[in-house]
């Protein structure tokens, strides 16, 4: 087997080959993500029903729904974006556009950045714990647990918002400058709509990372699955509720599965969503 | 307390703006109680993982019959639960063994009993361990199934309990092991990832809640459990006293509690939860006589 020597499209064995070799990589990540889906689907879909969505849960979590959990997970992200996306979103702003003339600044945190996004999540769980829960007094709460998502998730969204805005071509910012644009008018009428899709990027792996998240949680938001009356309470997170169905709880396999199944779609449903919106506000300015 | 809380409220109004819109689901804050006791406040209880889906059952009932409090249930382990209880930010520490002559300090409330049991897989065809041969295998002495009467030809998986578990205490004095000695091929949390483990895996041995293991044979899953000292372990062994590994599961408290944590104590330890404990496979106290070796 030699490659050809004749110019042109001409298909060799070893493209063939390598087409081959792409084309058994594109079917074999199809197919896993296909088989852990089948097999959530395949345990949970029978045990999905409205009162499973809408009732509580009863016999540690073998009878019942997982209301309480779906009001918990949502409140917890809403603390958790309430905080980080604002942060993310300024610290991207002085990262990516107002460090040029202090490049050591920008250094230091982008290291610092990288740094924190690569620690495990039971080490912000623990400072959660040590911080928010008791040198704050929050204790076990929706509040801590959604702070301590905020700073796990804070550096994701800062280097996928940082990159969107790098994105974004010289010659707008020089076009505005001729035009006599202010900065601030520039950055929210120029930049930050051409951003926009770095910024969903960012914001959907956040969520991603912040629904999924188990270890950060239970040791902050806490195990208690009862709905929360103000974020002062402690509330199951949907993710530690599938983790005890299935490592503590005897029996509790099919609604682990069930739980798992509704935890996927909706993190669809708010991606979805996120795109949808993104896709408005980049229409309408 | 009293530091703690005015922080609590600074910082509670640093980011209250933030908040506004989140808060508005909280509901308002229900009636007072039509009946003469009017108990109110939120109970924290933290610790063992084997003790916690039994006190949240408990929790939901106590609430029914006082609507204002609230029982708070966190998990993560007995010592867990020692500590939080110890530094106070726990009212109630959930402990699945008896307290060490150490742990003095605390007080010892005893709910239900509980055993734990060897779990094999089904298709082992070892019938009986006896002690000694239990202590081998866990201190890699014995690495292969074959070096045990009727035992298969492949080799030993052992599966041991995470430090800081209970159950691994339990289990530690009844053989009289020490952890540093122990030869573990997988290392387990709580009960149920010990089943998945054994139950996934044909020359595995663990250990795990008799509770929990009974349930799961009920369920047909391809499990068994040994019997110790001659004395097959169940739920009924368990409530007649004849089988040694058992324990007893408490919840801790230090000094004197709040009135309501008081209550709730006494809940716990009435007739009224007895239903509760048979549902999580536990043996009420009442009937459990103390077993001969109890840890």
């Amino acid at each position: 087997m030699s490659i050809s020597q004749r110019p042109g499209l001409t298909v060799t064995a070893l493209d063939r080959l390598l087409g081959f070799a792409m084309a058994a990589t594109v079917i074999a990540v199809g197919l896993g993500f296909c088989w852990i889906l089948g097999a959530i689907v395949a345990q949970g879909l029978g045990q999905i029903s409205l009162a499973f969505l809408l009732a509580e849960p009863s016999n540690a979590g073998r009878e019942g729904g997982i209301a309480p959990m779906l009001v918990s997970t949502l409140l917890i992200l809403g603390v958790c974006l309430a905080i980080a996306l604002p942060l993310g979103l300024g610290t991207a702003l002085l990262l990516a556009e107002f460090t040029i003339t202090d490049q050591r600044l920008g250094r230091l945190v982008r290291r610092s950045l990288d740094f924190l996004a690569g620690v495990p999540s039971i080490v912000f769980g623990l400072f959660g714990n040590a911080f928010f829960s008791q040198v704050l007094g929050l204790g076990f709460s929706i509040l801590s647990g959604g702070l301590t998502l905020a700073c796990m998730v804070l550096p994701l969204l800062i280097r996928t918002t940082e990159e969107g805005l790098r994105a974004v071509p010289p010659s707008y910012r020089q076009g505005a400058a001729a035009l006599g644009l202010s900065q601030t008018t520039t950055l929210f009428k120029i930049i930050l709509p051409a951003a926009v899709p770095g910024l969903i990027a960012g914001l959907v792996l956040g969520m991603g990372r912040a629904l999924a998240e188990t270890a950060a949680l239970i040791f902050t938001s806490g195990y208690v699955d009862r709905f929360p009356r103000s974020l002062m309470d402690s509330g199951r997170a949907l993710s530690i509720h599938i983790f005890d169905l299935s490592m503590n709880i005897p029996g509790g396999d099919a609604r682990a599965a069930a739980s798992a199944l509704v935890l996927l779609t909706l993190l669809l449903l708010l991606n979805l969503l996120a795109g949808a919106l993104a896709q408005r506000w980049a229409n309408s300015s | 307390m009293k530091k703690i809380s005015t922080i609590r409220q600074y910082s509670l109004g640093t980011v209250a703006f933030l908040m506004l819109g989140l808060t508005a689901c909280a509901k308002p804050p229900q009636a007072a109680n039509s009946e003469g006791i009017k108990l109110q406040g939120n109970i924290v209880l933290t610790g063992s993982s084997t003790v916690a889906p039994l006190a949240i059952e408990m929790g939901k009932r106590f609430e029914e019959q006082h609507p204002q409090v609230r029982v708070d249930v966190q998990t993560g382990g007995s010592s867990r639960g020692l500590a939080d209880t110890r530094n106070g930010s726990a009212d109630i520490g959930m402990v699945s063994r008896s307290l060490k002559p150490e742990e003095g300090d605390l007080t010892a409330h005893a709910i239900a009993r509980d055993g734990i049991a060897i779990i094999l897989h089904s298709e082992n065809p070892v019938a009986e361990l006896s002690p000694e041969q239990v202590v081998d295998i866990y201190q890699g002495q014995l690495t292969q199934w074959s070096d045990v009467a009727g035992g298969p030809t492949s080799p030993i998986t052992v599966v041991n309990k995470a430090e800081g578990r209970s159950t691994l205490d339990v289990f530690l004095k009844h053989f009289d092991l020490k952890n540093s000695e122990i030869q573990a091929q997988v290392i387990i949390g709580d009960n149920e990832q010990g089943i998945k483990t054994v139950t996934g895996n044909p020359n595995a041995i663990g250990y795990v809640s008799i509770g929990a293991a009974e349930h799961s044979i009920g369920r047909g899953e391809p499990l068994k459990m040994l019997p110790l000292d001659g004395v097959s372990p169940s739920t009924t062994t368990l409530q007649d006293g004849t089988f040694p590994l058992a324990r007893t599961l408490n919840l801790v408290t230090q000094g004197a509690s709040e009135p309501t944590a008081q209550a709730f104590l006494q809940f716990a330890q009435s007739p009224q939860v007895q239903d509760l404990i048979e549902q999580q496979n536990f043996v009420p106290i009442e009937s459990a006589p103390l077993a001969p070796s109890t840890p």
